[in-house]
């Protein structure tokens, strides 16, 4: 089930895009499976079928679907590698933004590593912790 | 361009009010156009001199190319128009009022009649005067799909109706959408129900557009940017197009339209401490060029 929100300041093709990427890095959406019709979304998010369009074509434009002609629209095979692939580049930028606000404090790459490493440790026992309470 | 219908520099006023003036507008075909305006700002009396139900003091009206006269009936017959107010006559029954139709729509698509009556739990030996207004509204949504308009017209019809009768006259009006090629001029003041539907966006205020353009291009070009200042406080921001400003000390915040990276330059040149860049919703979008 794909939800979106007509109230929000995001695009509405934008909205069903993330949606379709999460719900296939989740497995929820397999490769090969097919995906609702451009009608079936339509009608049940009470939105323009030209703005489920886009978000498809979109998507196949990306690599994520692939279009069978009469038949709609299917997660292509390597579309989780994709989202995963998309996943490490906005990760990326973090890390950029991490970089940039440690070169402010003037720290050397060896400590940035160091730090790094404890925030990795203290989080692994903060997730520890919440487990065990 | 394919244009269904163009409007030229159209007035009317009522009394001493003048409602319309100098209004222009044209609509493309195969497109969902929301029109948006205040109570009393002319979006009922600009679709009833579209649909002829009262004449124009001034200005011409053009129905695919074609110059509209007051009083001609004809361009009528591809047009599905549904009021906020049902103009069926109440002592119909609805088995006559669909043989009025039949008879006036020569594109009538009586399969199609008989489908959303069954939907929406129509029984052809009622009499109009007994439909609830939600019964209306889907009667009339009905009568307008039938016909297999070329162009539907929407004056506000969901005021008023509760959420499970908006949503079937949402869904109705979508698949006639997915049927392709009917161009929609849907005035509504329910903003976030036009919010998913529409294509281009179009905000009467005091007589005029004062926007018309693609949603899409809207929603990326008005941005609202909120500023905070340190020390040098500009006594006025001098930027062209700025919709709305709101100042509170070291702090501003700024609706722009439309918005481009000359004018963010601009404002850093400013030097503020932050500058933070927003999309605005439809709600805000609309509030923003209306107040």
């Amino acid at each position: 089930m794909i939800k979106v929100e007509t109230k929000s300041f995001i695009p509405i093709y934008e909205q069903i895009k993330k949606e379709l990427k999460s719900k296939i890095s989740q497995g929820i959406l397999k490769a090969n499976e097919p995906l609702p019709s451009i009608r079936e979304l339509a009608t049940q998010l009470l939105i323009n079928p030209n703005t489920v369009a886009r978000a498809y074509r979109e998507l196949e434009q990306e690599g994520f679907i692939y279009t069978r002609k009469g038949k709609g629209c299917y997660v292509s095979d390597n579309s989780s590698s994709l989202v995963k692939e998309e996943g490490t580049n906005v990760l990326n930028q973090a890390f950029d933004r991490a970089i940039e606000e440690a070169k402010k404090l003037k720290l050397e790459p060896e400590e940035i590593r160091r730090l790094f490493e404890q925030r990795l440790e203290q989080v692994a026992e903060g997730e520890e912790k919440g487990r065990k309470e | 361009m394919n244009e269904v219908l163009r409007i030229e520099n159209l007035s009317k006023s009522f009394g001493r009010k003048n409602v319309l003036q100098d209004f222009s507008m044209s609509i493309e075909k195969g497109k969902v156009y929301g029109l948006l305006g205040k109570n009393g700002e002319g979006k009922t009396t600009l679709i009833r001199v579209i649909m002829g139900v009262i004449p124009p003091d001034r200005g011409e009206l053009f129905y695919k190319s074609q110059k509209i006269k007051f009083n001609d009936a004809s361009y009528k017959k591809e047009i599905g128009y549904i009021p906020e107010e049902s103009i069926f006559l109440s002592w119909m029954t609805i088995k006559e009022l669909l043989n009025f139709n039949a008879s006036f729509f020569p594109t009538w698509n009586a399969k199609k009649a008989d489908e959303y009556l069954a939907r929406f739990s129509l029984e052809k030996k009622t009499r109009i005067k007994n439909l609830s207004r939600g019964m209306k509204l889907k009667l009339g949504l009905m009568v307008a799909l039938a016909s297999e308009p070329e162009f539907l017209i929407l004056d506000d019809p969901t005021s008023g109706l509760d959420v499970p009768t908006r949503q079937d006259f949402l869904k109705g009006v979508i698949e006639e959408i997915l049927e392709g090629g009917t161009t929609i001029l849907f005035s509504s003041h329910l903003v976030h129900e036009l919010e998913g539907i529409i294509d281009h966006l179009s905000i009467l205020h005091k007589g005029r557009l004062i926007l018309d353009q693609d949603f899409e291009e809207v929603k990326s070009s008005v941005k609202r940017v909120r500023l905070t200042f340190d020390k040098n406080i500009p006594e006025k921001i001098e930027l062209e197009g700025i919709i709305t400003e709101h100042k509170d000390g070291a702090y501003e915040e700024l609706v722009v339209y439309p918005w481009n990276e000359e004018k963010r330059e601009r404002l850093q040149a400013l030097r503020p401490v932050s500058m933070e860049v927003e999309s605005l919703t439809l709600e805000e979008i609309f509030v923003s060029f209306v107040s």
